[in-house]
């Protein structure tokens, strides 16, 4: 004679891969708009990232805007 | 938690908070920059360094024209990268704050956040228009005002855990644990070593800007998660049936 137990779980706490994926989106997109000096196009660019400043020129008017020290 | 809709609405949250904000920025920032650039436009000419030339006003309306349109799109990157740490946070203390709706609690930790890690810190480090700030000391202020943020905030998550251990009296013990812990900081910190010779009205009338600017994304960001999470309800519990 067969017998079944059904059980339940609730999950309802705050996930972690949710939270890993969001603080790393915030340390990303931070340091873009905030503190970017040609690091992140110097991956592919190499030296001449820090010249062009693409980053930086993009995020210039914004950088100032929201308070962070330009240049 | 339902993790992808927490995810998605965290996020269009804090996408649409920060286009908001560029947007504001446009209209009440825009003038103040463009102001200032002029004024360093003038002692280039004056220094000898550029010429008053109809090339350089070709080349400067080329460059100013990626700049103001980075505005709206470094608002988008921004807010979404502030409202992941704004949903960390409300998915983290929403049992804790106060209101029975989540806008309610959405806007009291926006207000909360926007005091700490915004308000604060400005009034140590205010925001300088271009012409201000001497590009050898950029790193220093960089690290002054992200170190100033952080110990702000997690002055406040600390002194928040540390009321908890109180019978009564809760909240006045963390406001006043807070403030004195924050005064102090303020007065500690070094001060921004750049002296300000740009017109003051132009720098303080900027200033005002920047917090209106700034405190448009705190509004709207507030106001957008809570009502996203009022709509979608992603804490919803989901239950997992095994046989």
């Amino acid at each position: 004679m067969s017998h079944t137990n059904n059980v339940t779980i609730s999950k309802s706490s705050t996930p972690i891969l949710g939270i890993v994926v969001l603080a790393a989106i915030f340390v990303a997109g931070l340091f873009v708009v905030g503190y970017d000096q040609g690091h992140t196009f110097s991956v592919v660019l190499g030296e001449q990232a820090f010249e062009d400043l693409y980053i930086h020129e993009l995020t210039h008017d914004m950088r100032h805007a929201a308070g962070f020290p330009c240049h | 938690m339902k993790t992808v809709l927490f995810l998605a609405i965290v996020l269009v949250s804090g996408a649409i908070s920060g286009t908001i904000h560029g947007i504001v920025n446009l209209g009440i920032v825009e003038p103040y920059l463009d102001e200032a650039i002029g004024i360093e436009n003038q002692n280039l000419f004056e220094s000898g360094e550029e010429e008053d030339t109809p090339q350089f006003w070709v080349e400067y309306d080329a460059y100013r024209d990626w700049q103001k349109g980075g505005q709206v799109l470094a608002g988008a990157i921004l807010g979404t990268s502030i409202g992941a740490l704004f949903g960390i946070v409300y998915a983290l203390s929403r049992h804790a704050l106060p209101g029975n709706t989540d806008v309610k609690k959405a806007f009291l930790l926006a207000g909360i956040m926007w005091f700490t890690l915004y308000l604060i810190p400005f009034l140590k480090y205010p925001a300088n228009p271009p012409t201000v700030g001497d590009g050898e000391t950029v790193v220093l202020r960089a690290i002054l005002y992200l170190s100033f943020i952080a110990i702000s905030g997690f002055g406040a998550v600390g002194f928040y855990q540390l009321s908890k251990k109180f019978k009564s009296n809760k909240k006045l013990v963390a406001l006043i644990g807070y403030a004195v812990f924050i005064s102090s900081v303020f007065f500690a910190m070094p001060e921004n070593p750049d002296e300000v010779t740009a017109p003051m009205d132009l720098v303080n009338e900027f200033r005002l800007m920047s917090v209106l600017g700034v405190s448009t994304f705190w509004v709207s960001v507030g106001l957008i998660l809570g009502l996203f999470w009022n709509k979608f309800r992603p804490h919803k519990q989901i239950p997992e049936s095994y046989t």
